[in-house]
């Protein structure tokens, strides 16, 4: 760490928790997905945790800590134009949170992973193997929920290559270490900035609850018990 | 050798009324929609003996036993559909099947000979083959899907 620098917290553990996961699981989805057969079973289990997991980090986005917020950081346009600016000249732009182009992808994984979730539900492998969902529509709409699915891959295999991309250029050119942070919570900031950051944390007790409610409408969804 | 002579024009016969019927028929939209039938069907009786497995329904070696009977014949069902004139038919079908035959035909024949497996032991009401054999039996559907059919 450099004179003038210091270590603020920004991330809570719910945050990180759900990050790291999250990746475990996206990566098994893949994996298990391309393997099909026996690992369908577990690959459908996965997406159910995969879809608690997105449910309870949209409540911990109107509910959680400050950084964890969508109100702290989606950012509008001209925000997100101004900070790729400074990315590309590699100018200094420490932001304690997520940054404006990186709150955009917060924003699109989500969308894309609840997207996948969503389509996988419906789908069907012309075989023996079909989603929880996919007895409430005819097999035309399943068929092409199950086109959707597979293409969508695509698109979150894009979404993940960016995400690191973009977290691995922070890291080279502009000497800030996104993924350390992402493990301890704690993000090296230069000190007058790190004075300007107010973080209110959220009772993880409180995100146990969140999590308890997610689990439970996914409960809901798949199983339909009414 | 009259009666030797006899029999030449009347399988000549048979065989070329065959071929007629057989070119009588060959419109390429029908083909595909026989070969898609055979497949559906075979959906249709593989499932059962999947759910029954799973314990999602009581095993019942009876209808194991007619279900995997009729997917061994629907199993040599679809193959003659792919005919290179069903190539510009609108199908989930990848050109591969044809630019690449062997290896479809070779993918054909696994099924066939593994739902003969299946349908051996179905109908020698042994569940222990049965469950043996249906894993084949699936993985063999999956193996062409992957290759061969559109996503």
């Amino acid at each position: 760490m450099g004179a003038g620098e210091t270590y603020v917290k920004v991330w809570d553990a719910p945050v990180r928790l759900f990050h790291w996961l999250l990746v475990l699981l996206v990566a098994f989805m893949f994996v298990s997905g391309n393997l099909k057969g026996d690992w369908m079973e577990w690959h459908m289990r996965s997406g159910y945790a995969i879809l608690a997991l997105v449910l309870f980090r949209i409540l911990w986005g109107f509910a959680g800590s400050t950084y964890a917020r969508f109100s702290s950081f989606v950012a509008g346009p001209s925000a997100g134009i101004a900070f790729m600016r400074k990315l590309l000249a590699r100018a200094p732009a420490p932001v304690a949170g997520h940054n404006p182009v990186g709150g955009w992808m917060v924003l699109a994984l989500l969308l894309a992973l609840l997207f996948q979730v969503g389509t996988g539900l419906f789908a069907n492998d012309d075989i023996l193997i079909e989603g929880p969902l996919a007895a409430l529509v005819n097999k035309a709409t399943s068929d092409k929920l199950t086109s959707l699915h597979y293409w969508n891959v695509n698109v979150l295999l894009a979404l993940v290559a960016a995400h690191v991309l973009a977290v691995l250029y922070h890291a080279v050119f502009m000497k800030e270490n996104l993924i350390g942070a992402m493990f301890t919570g704690l993000k090296r900031m230069p000190s007058d900035a790190a004075g300007g950051v107010v973080a209110r944390f959220t009772s993880p007790w409180l995100a146990l609850v969140l999590l308890a409610v997610a689990a439970f409408a996914v409960y809901l969804i798949v199983k339909r018990p009414f | 050798m009259r009666t030797k002579l006899m029999v030449a024009a009347i399988s000549a016969v048979a065989l070329g009324g065959v071929a007629l019927e057989a070119l009588a028929q060959a419109k390429p939209d029908v083909l595909v929609k026989q070969r898609q039938a055979a497949m559906t069907l075979q959906g249709k009786y593989l499932g059962p003996i999947g759910g029954m497995l799973k314990g999602n329904a009581p095993y019942n070696a009876d209808v194991v036993a007619v279900n995997a009977t009729y997917l061994e014949n629907l199993a040599r069902m679809p193959w003659d559909g792919f005919d290179p004139s069903t190539k510009g038919e609108k199908s989930k079908a990848k050109p591969e099947v044809f630019s690449d035959w062997a290896k479809f035909k070779a993918a054909a024949d696994t099924l066939e000979a593994e739902t003969a497996k299946l349908g051996a032991a179905a109908r020698a009401k042994n569940e222990a083959g049965v469950r043996a054999a249906f894993g084949g039996v699936a993985k063999a559907c999956g193996a062409c899907h992957d290759g061969f059919r559109e996503k």
